[in-house]
């Protein structure tokens, strides 16, 4: 069983920048909920985590943006952001993995950007800061570009992660899976704030169900209109649907936390 | 108009501690090193929110350069209020 853990986990700068702007009990159910899956993580005793995550311009620019994208570095600083309230690290990558995966993508129809050198921003090093506080295990972060169009769709997303969980499970290693994004928010836009709690709950139901059709359907400008621009890192949530197929759902929390201007969600998998 | 200068120069100042210094010391100067127009620049120089959202900056370069540069939360709505 080398994928021996597996969660999706929603990050907003507030979580950590702001914390105490949310209402007490929302911030203290979401944040002890977010402590107690890292303390399952640990206990799962993961040699590393592959980490299904976004990016908030931290590495790539207009000049060049992958689609997809694997970290093959020795280590990763961050976070960038000096206003994020979290000590800074440098977190160990896991170099042998990482060249693994990125040979079996490009043996099985995957082309992933590849990079020894990135930084993390909040959307990595935030759910981290939770579910690996220590910046012990190694990581290995995927990519995938839920920035600015145009982006792989969710059925791409799906595939992608399907791949990746049956290359994952043919490791020699214990695998701790993460996805982090989402759910619905507005980020910085006119509508900050604002949080579409029934867009979340049916894609959360769609998740917790293992709707494989549903999950695949969603498409650009339907996340668009009803999930906003932060709604696109769904896509990390759905790819790990497709790593985990067979696995069993379970909503951990869910808080649409306002002054975090973001739908909250942590999800666990187990076989 | 350089949106694509503009968003250049708030990258390189949110992700890089070396430039970011170079933007604190002086922000004349440094901005001077981007292909911009004079509405860009004082957009950039004043940290004009409401201008530089309009002309297009992405809001996840936008955010971050504004929270570098103090911006409350409070602020920084108020600045948009009325564009959503």
């Amino acid at each position: 069983m080398p994928i021996v853990f597996a969660c999706a986990a929603s990050h907003a700068p507030g979580m950590t920048a702001w914390t105490e702007a949310a209402p007490k009990q929302q911030a203290d159910n979401f944040l002890g909920s977010y402590r107690k899956l890292g303390e399952r993580l640990a206990a799962a005793k993961p040699d590393a985590i592959v980490a299904l995550t976004v990016e908030h311009w931290a590495n790539f620019f207009l000049n060049s943006m992958p689609t997809f994208s694997i970290g093959r570095a020795e280590r990763y600083d961050g976070p960038i952001e000096e206003w994020l309230r979290i000590p800074k690290a440098s977190v160990p990558g896991d170099v042998k993995l990482a060249a693994e995966l990125i040979d079996a993508c490009l043996d099985g129809g995957f082309d992933p950007l590849f990079s020894d050198e990135l930084l993390f921003d909040h959307a990595t090093y935030l759910p981290l800061h939770f579910l690996n506080p220590n910046m012990t295990v190694p990581v290995v972060p995927v990519i995938i570009n839920t920035l600015t169009p145009p982006m792989p769709t969710a059925k791409r997303c799906f595939a992608f992660g399907e791949f990746l969980g049956q290359v994952l499970s043919r490791s020699d290693k214990r695998i701790a899976l993460i996805a982090t994004g989402g759910l619905s928010h507005w980020p910085g836009e006119a509508q900050h704030g604002k949080i579409n709690i029934p867009f979340d709950k049916k894609f959360l139901e769609n998740l917790i169900t293992g709707d494989h059709h549903q999950l695949t359907a969603y498409t650009h400008a339907e996340i668009d209109r009803n999930a906003g621009s932060g709604g696109h890192e769904i896509r990390t949530w759905i790819a790990l649907a497709g790593a985990v197929q067979s696995w069993k759902a379970q909503l951990i929390a869910y808080e649409p936390v306002v002054p975090w201007a973001t739908g909250c969600g942590l999800v666990e998998f187990s076989q | 108009m350089s949106l694509y200068q503009v968003q250049k120069l708030i990258y390189h100042v949110n992700r890089d501690p070396e430039r970011r210094e170079r933007y604190r010391q002086d922000a004349t100067t440094f901005v001077k090193s981007y292909d911009l127009t004079e509405t860009e620049s004082a957009a950039l120089l004043h940290v004009d929110v409401r201008a530089l959202y309009t002309m297009g900056v992405h809001s996840l370069l936008l955010r971050p350069f504004t929270l570098l540069n103090k911006v409350s939360n409070d602020d920084y709505a108020k600045a948009l209020k009325g564009l959503g």
